[in-house]
């Protein structure tokens, strides 16, 4: 067998990866595209000016009135994409002259999860007025005006974490005081099932398709993803990760409902205003899908995402509540049963596609020096040893 | 040889905390990140850097350990018994690497990939055409030597600070001497 230089990956091994794992074609798409300008050029820093030129020139493509971006800036925060600050001078439809202040929400050469931009735009839209999200202005799905496919949406006041507390990069790792955590609970819980009972049928969810009731498909265009994505971009193989993927398919579940999934639903993805504690927009919709909502149960009260209350003994679900106060109240308020065997997969599911996105793309892209910031993606990686422990103890209690 | 990597690193951490991040532009959120990890990086390097050898010895001898077991219990038909040979013979090489006293890390550590490579090739093809009960042996071999080199590895990335309950992990050094006692 000839060796597979997957810095320089040829078509034949890309179409037979995506034969061997079939899954949404919006997913396909991203993923083969990625693949297909893999050998290219890493990321090049860019200067602010050519952002500003991108998004003058995608504003100019979708609004006839005169405009102004100014206030252009760097923001932080998140681990895949880049994003930038400004302002838009502009006569917005509805409302009149405004200065709205805007992000740009760009992928770079390649990201730590590669996704699609018009998934992430079409759910932001559907969202609107279900729970706080961002307004959603414009999408570059294709990089057609900037220089990699990006969208534009508005600036959310608020923090992910209080403003005299330490955390650890992506919003992992924060501690939040006791009397925050009780405000910011019940909104966590509730938002969670507002996006688990959307009719997702009435909103534009064109990029995306629904997986079978009834059936293993959803589990299935899952562990296809993600072991496609760890075949595309693995260095070092891990037994552990071999079996995973086995164990996986033996016990896939089947689907009884399906509802959006927001697959990055946690602490550091959320912000809060400051003054009275309320969620004032829910970020990072990328990795959503048409999907099991034990996915997203699953993912909540991942160890990452976590840490003991003061009692040094009690796990707190995304730092904010018990695990099982936390199902009591989702099913309570959902009318939802959660099913401990389903959440249990998905956990191991959760762990098999973390573990896939830390330690191997995290490689592949810092290895060809792919994005604007590869010594996080590089940082990140630490957290993969813990995820395949969590992984490993799973599998063993199942 | 004089110049050694401990001195160039703490070198470089110095100049990063008293000239360069002070000079960072505040109000650059990502420059100020990017500086901090890599003053982060740096200091893990500082503490891997003389362990790294010592550290794959103990994993090679694992995952020798781990294909020993696998060579006994994994049966099946034609992908899994190919996997197994190739697992047999690279083990064979490795074992001959690790015994040889003045074997450099760079050996190791090709001997680690290459371990990790063919041991997780039969735990695919288990999958694919083993027999079940060798499925149920390879799944316990393979889960409780990971185990073991999981919490080396955990402890490794101890000062990065995501471990929850920190103080249940070992340290390193203690772990990797204990192999060695």
């Amino acid at each position: 067998m000839l060796a597979i230089d997957k810095n320089r990956p040829s078509p034949a091994w890309i179409a037979a990866l995506r034969g061997q794992f079939p899954t949404e074609t919006e997913i396909d798409r991203v993923l083969t595209r990625r693949m297909q300008r893999r050998s290219g050029p890493g990321y090049s820093p860019l200067p602010l000016d050519v952002l500003v030129s991108g998004v003058e020139s995608l504003i100019c493509s979708e609004v006839r009135d005169a405009f102004k971006v100014s206030d252009a800036r760097w923001l932080s925060g998140g681990a895949s994409k880049l994003q930038m600050a400004f302002t838009l001078s502009w006569n917005r439809p509805g409302v009149g002259p405004e200065r709205t202040p805007m992000v740009l929400r760009m992928e770079p050469s390649e990201s730590i999860v590669e996704t699609s931009r018009l998934r992430e735009f079409q759910l932001i839209k559907a969202f609107q007025g279900v729970v706080p999200v961002p307004p959603v202005f414009w999408c570059d799905a294709n990089g057609e005006h900037l220089p990699y496919p990006a969208l534009i949406y508005g600036f959310a006041s608020g923090v992910t974490k209080p403003s005299a507390s330490v955390s650890g990069v992506s919003g992992l790792g924060t501690h939040l005081p006791p009397e925050l955590r009780k405000r910011l609970a019940p909104q966590f819980v509730d938002h969670l099932v507002k996006i688990h009972t959307f009719d997702f049928r009435r909103a534009d969810l064109s990029a995306f398709e629904i997986p079978s009731v009834g059936s293993t498909q959803c589990a299935e265009w899952g562990i296809n993803w993600w072991e496609r994505v760890w075949e595309e971009d693995h260095d070092e193989d891990i037994p552990l990760m071999r079996l995973c993927a086995g164990w996986l398919r033996r016990n896939m579940p089947t689907l009884d409902r399906p509802v959006v999934v927001h697959a990055d639903y946690r602490l550091g993805n959320f912000l809060f205003t400051e003054d009275d504690s309320r969620i004032s927009a829910w970020l990072d919709w990328e990795l959503g899908r048409v999907g099991d909502r034990h996915q997203d149960i699953a993912w909540t009260t991942s160890r990452a995402f976590g840490h003991l209350d003061e009692d040094g003994k009690t796990f707190l679900t995304c730092g904010l509540l018990p695990e099982n106060r936390f199902l009591e109240a989702y099913e309570e308020a959902s009318g939802l049963a959660v099913n401990p065997k389903t959440v249990h997969w998905y956990k191991v599911y959760n762990d098999y596609m973390m573990v896939t996105l830390l330690l191997a793309t995290g490689y592949r892209i810092a290895h060809g020096g792919k994005t604007h910031q590869d010594v996080l993606v590089t940082w990140l990686m630490g957290i993969g040893y813990m995820l395949l422990d969590e992984m490993r103890t799973l599998i063993e209690e199942a | 040889m004089q110049m050694h990597p401990a001195l160039q690193i703490q070198s470089m951490m110095k100049a990063l905390t008293d000239v360069v991040l002070p000079a960072v532009d505040p109000a650059n959120k990502l420059a100020q990140e990017q500086t901090r990890l890599v003053l982060g990086t740096l200091a893990l390097m500082a503490q891997h850097l003389p362990l790294r050898f010592q550290f794959n010895c103990d994993e090679l001898t694992r995952l020798l350990k781990l294909a020993g077991i696998l060579r006994q219990v994994a049966r099946g038909g034609p992908q899994t018994t190919v996997c197994v040979d190739k697992m047999a013979l690279a083990a064979t090489s490795a074992v001959g690497t690790l015994e040889r006293g003045q074997a450099g890390p760079a050996v190791i550590e090709q001997a680690v990939r290459d371990m990790r490579a063919v041991t997780s090739q039969v735990v695919r093809s288990i999958y694919i055409d083993g027999d079940e009960a060798a499925l149920k042996q390879v799944e316990g071999a393979v889960l409780t030597v990971s185990r073991d080199q999981l919490l080396r590895d955990r402890s490794w990335m101890l000062m990065q600070g995501w471990e929850p309950d920190p103080q249940a992990i070992p340290k390193i050094q203690d772990l990797l001497e204990a192999r060695a006692a």
